[in-house]
């Protein structure tokens, strides 16, 4: 696991070159370094200040640098631990309390970096001493309503670390595709790209989250998100009662908001199908027991239920029903939106705007992030809200599946 | 070109008490005897050297307790800084065996109405041994006996711009055996002291170097006193005399030989009282 160390040098270090060998030495130890600033004297008698960020290979490699360093007056910044203030009430972050980024994230606790174990943004950091000493302390995000009275919460910035994500090497598609966002680029070389990462991902361990719009199943692209399910290429999914209710009437009626999947004509009173079908699961009493009485037996809800992929349905006012697995209460949805993501390696955000950005919000920045829309303006409202990883894949959502689950032999 | 405004004035202390009887460089030798009357002869010898080439020597009372205070270039760093009462620097001796000489000159600079600036307590600094000023600036030597963010402090005090080089030889450990300010332009250097970034400083300050072979630079010819135009050398390598005398030096052996015994030859019997590091203006290079 790399190790981030920051140095500091103070000086006439660029007259004398000591910066320059610094930097060189570091190098040299095969370990790397940021200039977090520099501050070049005005003369020749004003001091330079420099402070780097090092990375190394281990504890060992950087106790090693760091006593090389020494000799030319590098030494580590004496960071302090994190001030932490006891939370007074449930529900309620201490006053200062830090603020979290959805980057890599360690605190200084009692001398010793500690890595945030589920990087969030816009929560505030817990930490937990553990059970009997001498257990480590861990930190972990925890959003403001999840909050206990009693829990130590990281106050003020001191002693929080953030790693931005690395870069990757070389420049691949995507890499070349983020410079924009634009509908002009190669789909059958950016499908490929992601069921590459997909395949990477999975091969890792990782799992692929899709959270799913409604659009996906008026433009037909459900049977193949439910490929994709089947075979076991997505493993987590995230909706909103419309898409699970467009779903299940896709099945039970072949409509999709009272169009007909197949023909693509509307069906004499088609505009009241969804509702007949939520009624209908109201009736079973879920989606599971709808599938299970033979009433479901076939869509992406379907294969979710066969083949045990996790799901949130989380409520919205605007819904029909809703659908009896539906989360109303949105606090206790995002919390189970929470517990889904953990080992999310890559997240499809499939023509959805409010959802994506949702879920974007609970995501650390280290997911990759697939935006797929006809709408320009979700992908660069995702990256507005703060999640900067997503890459945005402006197209039709359907025949993108289409490819995607064709790419992956789905 | 300008002699060096400074070299007129020395503080020296007279070998009483000096003897090898420790090593804390890879000269000193204990089972090698010195001669303790050669040693008084010689140091009168370079007394009257200095005096007859103009200069004025003034004379500190010897402590048995450290018997290396005879080099007195060790002592501290000297700033006449234009008006007010001048400044001194006293050095932080790395070794024990040389710490007992700190407090001794820095009573003896306040008795002569010198400010007392003093270095973090943490730092090893020796004085004008690792710090040589050339023009406006302060040359200073680390990782020997000197500890690089001491050079940051001086300037700090002193109020000069100091540079850094890193001493890579273990047998040259302090500046002045690899550096030797003639005047304004020129220098005797010894690059085999210096890592490769102590080179490119010295090229970037010097603007005339002597360059030194290795051999000549372990003869401890850079560890020579400049009185004006006068070079008084412990060893004079055959082609740096003539090379000085070329430049319009005149060239004065000084035999110290039973000093090199200790690692130590003229300019580190002598510390020069009339150094004054006016502030640099200039802008970073």
């Amino acid at each position: 696991m790399p190790v981030v160390e920051t140095f500091e040098v103070e000086g006439h270090i660029v007259d004398s070159l000591i910066l320059a060998k610094v930097l060189d030495l570091i190098l040299e130890a095969g370990a790397d370094y940021r200039m977090v600033a520099v501050d070049i004297g005005r003369t020749s008698v004003d001091p330079s200040r420099a402070v780097l960020e090092v990375t190394a290979e281990d504890d060992a490699a950087i106790g090693r640098l760091a006593e090389q360093l020494r000799v030319h007056g590098a030494n580590p910044v004496g960071s302090d631990d994190a001030a932490l203030a006891v939370a007074e009430q449930d529900g309620v972050l201490p006053a200062g309390f830090y603020s979290t980024t959805n980057l890599a994230t360690e605190a200084r606790i009692d001398g010793r970096w500690v890595a945030v174990a589920n990087p969030e943004m816009d929560c505030g950091l817990v930490v937990d001493r553990g059970g009997q000493p001498p257990a480590e302390p861990t930190v972990r995000t925890v959003p403001m309503h999840r909050v206990r009275a009693g829990d130590e919460i990281v106050v003020g910035n001191d002693g929080v670390r953030v790693r931005a994500p690395e870069k990757r090497r070389g420049v691949s598609t995507f890499e070349f595709m983020d410079s924009e966002v634009s509908s002009e680029k190669p789909k059958a070389l950016l499908v490929r790209n992601l069921a590459d990462r997909m395949r990477a991902a999975r091969a890792t361990g990782g799992r692929t989250l899709a959270v799913c719009g409604p659009a996906v199943v008026h433009t037909g692209g459900a049977p193949e998100v439910a490929r994709l399910i089947r075979s076991g290429w997505v493993q987590v999914l995230f909706a909103g009662n419309g898409f699970a209710a467009h779903d299940l009437e896709c099945n039970a009626l072949g409509t999709s908001l009272g169009v007909s999947v197949a023909e693509g004509s509307p069906i004499d009173g088609g505009h009241s199908n969804h509702l007949r079908v939520i009624n209908e699961v109201r009736r079973h009493g879920s989606i599971a027991a709808a599938v299970e009485a033979g009433y479901i037996d076939g869509g992406v809800m379907f294969e979710c239920v066969t083949g045990a992929v996790p799901f949130v349905l989380a409520g919205s006012i605007r819904d029909d029903g809703p659908l009896p697995d539906v989360v109303t209460d949105v606090v206790a949805a995002a919390d189970r939106m929470r517990e889904l993501v953990g080992d999310v390696a890559v997240a499809l955000m499939l023509a959805t705007t409010l959802h994506a950005i949702a879920t974007g919000n609970i995501l650390p920045a280290g997911v990759e992030t697939y935006c797929v829309d006809i709408n320009q303006a979700v992908v660069t409202k995702l990256a507005d809200r703060g999640s900067h990883q997503a890459h945005g894949i402006v197209t039709d959502v359907g025949p993108f599946l289409r490819q995607l689950a064709d790419e992956l032999g789905a | 070109m300008t002699p060096l405004g400074w070299g007129r004035r020395y503080l020296m202390c007279p070998p009483t008490h000096f003897g090898v009887l420790y090593e804390i460089n890879p000269w000193m030798h204990t089972e090698v005897a010195v001669d303790r009357d050669r040693a008084r002869s010689q140091w009168e010898g370079l007394v009257s050297t200095l005096r007859a080439a103009g200069a004025e020597v003034v004379v500190v009372v010897p402590d048995e307790s450290v018997p290396d205070m005879v080099f007195t270039a060790n002592a501290g760093v000297v700033n006449l800084r234009g008006e007010g009462p001048p400044q001194f620097v006293p050095s932080h001796f790395r070794f024990p065996e040389r710490q007992g000489e700190t407090e001794i000159f820095a009573a003896w600079f306040a008795a002569q109405g010198f400010a007392v600036d003093r270095l973090r307590p943490e730092l090893a600094h020796e004085g004008a041994g690792d710090a040589l000023p050339f023009l406006d600036t302060l040359l200073s030597g680390y990782r020997f006996r000197s500890d690089q963010p001491a050079a940051t402090e001086l300037s700090r005090l002193t109020g000069a711009p100091v540079r850094s080089v890193e001493l890579v030889d273990p047998r040259l450990y302090h500046v002045d055996i690899t550096f030797c300010p003639l005047d304004d332009r020129r220098a005797m250097c010894a690059p085999m002291g210096w890592d490769a970034y102590g080179r490119r400083v010295v090229e970037a300050l010097v603007p005339e170097p002597l360059w030194l072979t290795d051999e000549e630079a372990l003869t401890f010819c850079a560890n020579s006193v400049v009185v004006g135009s006068t070079v008084v050398m412990p060893v004079t390598p055959p082609r740096v005399g003539r090379q000085l005398e070329a430049w319009g030096f005149d060239v004065v052996d000084c035999d110290v030989g039973e000093f090199l015994k200790a690692g130590g030859g003229c300019r580190c019997l002598t510390l020069s009282l009339d150094v004054d590091l006016a502030t640099a203006t200039g802008p970073v290079t």
